[in-house]
C-alpha cells in the first residue's frame, strides 16, 4: 500500500485572537495526485498549508500523512515526508551558497557526505540549476531563486509537495518552465494559487477555499466551467478556459 | 537624486563581485587570513602612543595584498575611509588636552597630542584595511566557515551568515519604503520628520519580524533542529597558507621589535 497519500479531516485553525481561520476541512489526497488548491485572499489557504506541517498546530480535526497522524511528538517525521515550497524564495532559501541551502535538510538527516553531494547534484539537476551551485543566494535572479527553492525541498525526498504560490513574481518563460517541471513530478502534490490557468495545466482536481471552508473539490474542468461558483468565491474563470468556449 | 540606501546596496553586491576573484589572496584558507589580519592588529596597536615613525613599514601588509589580490586600491581606500568618523572621534580630544612639545622643527613645534592623534589614526586606518581586505579577497560563508572552525561559536557565526544574507533584502524594503515617502511628500525637501520616521522604523521592525518568523518556519520544514550543519571542504595547506602567515607573522615581529625607519635612516645617512 503506497504511503504518499494525505488525508485531512474536520481541520480547523482558531488564531490567537479568536479569528476561525480554518472551519472544519476534510479531503484526501492519493499518491501521485496534483491538486490545486484556489480561493480569493484571506480565504484560508496559506494557514491551511502550515497547518499541514505543523508550522501552525491546529486547533481540532487530524492529519494523516502517509499513516503518520500529525501530533507534537510527530512533526519531524511528517516534515520528512512533505516538501514545503514557500511563496516568497528569499524565505526559504537563507543558506550562503545554492550548495549550502540544498545541502541543509539532507545534512539534517544527518545523512553521509557522499549521499549529501550526490542528493545536491541530483535535485539541482532535476530543476536545470546544475550550474549555480556555488553561486551566492542574492546574485540569482528571480527564477533562478524560485528553482533551487524546490531544489532544497526535492533534496529531501518527499513524497508529498506543498507549494505556496509557486508561479508568483515569475516572467511567463519561467512561469512555463515551472508549469512544465510540476507537470514531470510524480510526488503526490497540492498547488496553493492565484494563478488558475497553472491549476487547470498542472492539477487534474481542485478544491475551492472560501471563507475557511472548502466549497467545492472536484476535477478541475468541470469546476472551473461554474461561473455563479467561481462568483461567489471571488474567483473568475482562467483564461484556458475561455479560449474553449 | 538617489538617496544614499541604492548607492550602499550597489556597494554591498560589489564588495562581494570582488570576494569571488581568483587571485593567489582569494585562493588562501580563510582561516590563515583570519590569523595574518589578527597579527597585523595586534602588532600595529601595540606600539606606545606617541609612535608614529615605526608604524610606517606596516603600511606594507595593506598596499601588498592589494597589489597581489587585484581588488582595486580605490575600493580599499574608500571602505577604509568609512571608519573615519569613529577613528577622528577617538582621536580628537588629544591635540587639546596634551599640550607637551615633543618635537621642534625649526620654529615648528608638534605638542605630545598632535603626536598621539597622528599615532591612532595610523593605527586605526591600518587596521581597518586590513579587515577591509580581509572581507573584500574572501568569499562571506568562507569566512564564517573558518572562524567556525577556529572555534567561533556557531550561534555567532550564524547570525554574522543571516545578518549578510538578509541586510541586502532589509536595505531593499527601506529603499522602497524611502521611495514611497518621496513620491507623496510633495515637497522638494525631501527630510523625513521625525513623526514619520518613527513609524516607518516601526513598520521595519515588524516586517523583519514576520520575515524572521517565515525563515525559521522554512528552516523547521526542512528539519532544522538548532544546528547548522555545513558540507564544506576547507584545505589549509601548509606549503601557501602556513608560508603565508609565517612570511606574515614574521614580518610583522620585525617591524614591532627592530626599529626598521631607524635603520634606513642610518643605512642613508651612513651615520
Amino acid at each position: 500500500m503506497s504511503h504518499h497519500y494525505l488525508d485531512v479531516r474536520d481541520l480547523r485553525y482558531v488564531y490567537p485572537d479568536g479569528t476561525e481561520a480554518l472551519k472544519g476541512l476534510s479531503f484526501r489526497l492519493e499518491h501521485g495526485e496534483a491538486v490545486g488548491l484556489v480561493g480569493a485572499n484571506g480565504a484560508g489557504k496559506s494557514t491551511m498549508l502550515l497547518a499541514l506541517t505543523g508550522l501552525v498546530l491546529p486547533s481540532g480535526g487530524a492529519v494523516d500523512v502517509g499513516g503518520t497522524l500529525l501530533s507534537k511528538k510527530t512533526v519531524d517525521a511528517v516534515r520528512r515526508r512533505i516538501g514545503f515550497v514557500f511563496q516568497d524564495s528569499e524565505d526559504q532559501l537563507f543558506m550562503p551558497t545554492v550548495f549550502d541551502d540544498v545541502a541543509f535538510g539532507p545534512l539534517n538527516q544527518e545523512l553521509s557526505e557522499s549521499e549529501v553531494r550526490r542528493r545536491v547534484a541530483d535535485s539541482l539537476a532535476r530543476v536545470g540549476a546544475e550550474h549555480l551551485a556555488d553561486r551566492p543566494i542574492h546574485r540569482l535572479s528571480g527564477g533562478e531563486k524560485r528553482a533551487v527553492a524546490i531544489a532544497t525541498v526535492l533534496a529531501m525526498l518527499p513524497d508529498i509537495l506543498i507549494m505556496d504560490e509557486p508561479g508568483s513574481g515569475l516572467d511567463p518563460y519561467g512561469r512555463r518552465l515551472l508549469i512544465r517541471l510540476l507537470c514531470e513530478f510524480r510526488h503526490t502534490r497540492l498547488i496553493a494559487t492565484h494563478d488558475l490557468d497553472m491549476v487547470l495545466d498542472v492539477c487534474p482536481r481542485t478544491i475551492i477555499l472560501h471563507e475557511g471552508k472548502i466549497a467545492a473539490d472536484g476535477p478541475t474542468r468541470q469546476i472551473f466551467a461554474d461561473t455563479s461558483l467561481l462568483e461567489s468565491c471571488r474567483l473568475e474563470a482562467p483564461f484556458g478556459m475561455k479560449r474553449t468556449e | 537624486m538617489p538617496h544614499s540606501i541604492d548607492k550602499n546596496i550597489a556597494d554591498l553586491v560589489n564588495a562581494s563581485g570582488e570576494a569571488l576573484g581568483s587571485s593567489p589572496i582569494h585562493k588562501l584558507d580563510p582561516r590563515a587570513k583570519s590569523i595574518v589580519v589578527l597579527l597585523f592588529v595586534a602588532a600595529v596597536t601595540s606600539f606606545g602612543k606617541y609612535e608614529v615613525s615605526r608604524l610606517m613599514p606596516f603600511v606594507f601588509y595593506p598596499v601588498a595584498i592589494t597589489a597581489l589580490s587585484g581588488v582595486r586600491a580605490g575600493t580599499v581606500v574608500k571602505r577604509t575611509l568609512l571608519a573615519a568618523p569613529f577613528i577622528l572621534l577617538v582621536g580628537l580630544f588629544n591635540p587639546l588636552f596634551d599640550r607637551e612639545p615633543l618635537l621642534r622643527i625649526g620654529s615648528f613645534v608638534v605638542t605630545g597630542g598632535w603626536l598621539s592623534f597622528l599615532s591612532i589614526m595610523l593605527r586605526a586606518f591600518f587596521a581597518v584595511s586590513g579587515a577591509v581586505l580581509l572581507v573584500l579577497t574572501t568569499r562571506f560563508d568562507h569566512l564564517c566557515l573558518g572562524l567556525e572552525k577556529m572555534g567561533v561559536p556557531q550561534v555567532f557565526v550564524t547570525q554574522l551568515q543571516f545578518l549578510y544574507r538578509y541586510i541586502g533584502l532589509l536595505a531593499g524594503e527601506a529603499q522602497r519604503m524611502l521611495r514611497a515617502h518621496d513620491l507623496r511628500s510633495g515637497k522638494n525637501d525631501r527630510k523625513i520628520s521625525l513623526s514619520t520616521y518613527a513609524p516607518m522604523l516601526g513598520t521595519m521592525l515588524l516586517r523583519a519580524l514576520d520575515r524572521a518568523t517565515r525563515i525559521h518556519r522554512s528552516m523547521l520544514s526542512r528539519g532544522f533542529d538548532g544546528e547548522v550543519r555545513l558540507l564544506q571542504p576547507l584545505s589549509f595547506k601548509s606549503t601557501t597558507d602556513g608560508l603565508f602567515i609565517l612570511v606574515w607573522g614574521g614580518f610583522f615581529l620585525m617591524c614591532r621589535f627592530v626599529n626598521l625607519p631607524e635603520l634606513l635612516f642610518f643605512a642613508v645617512t651612513g651615520r
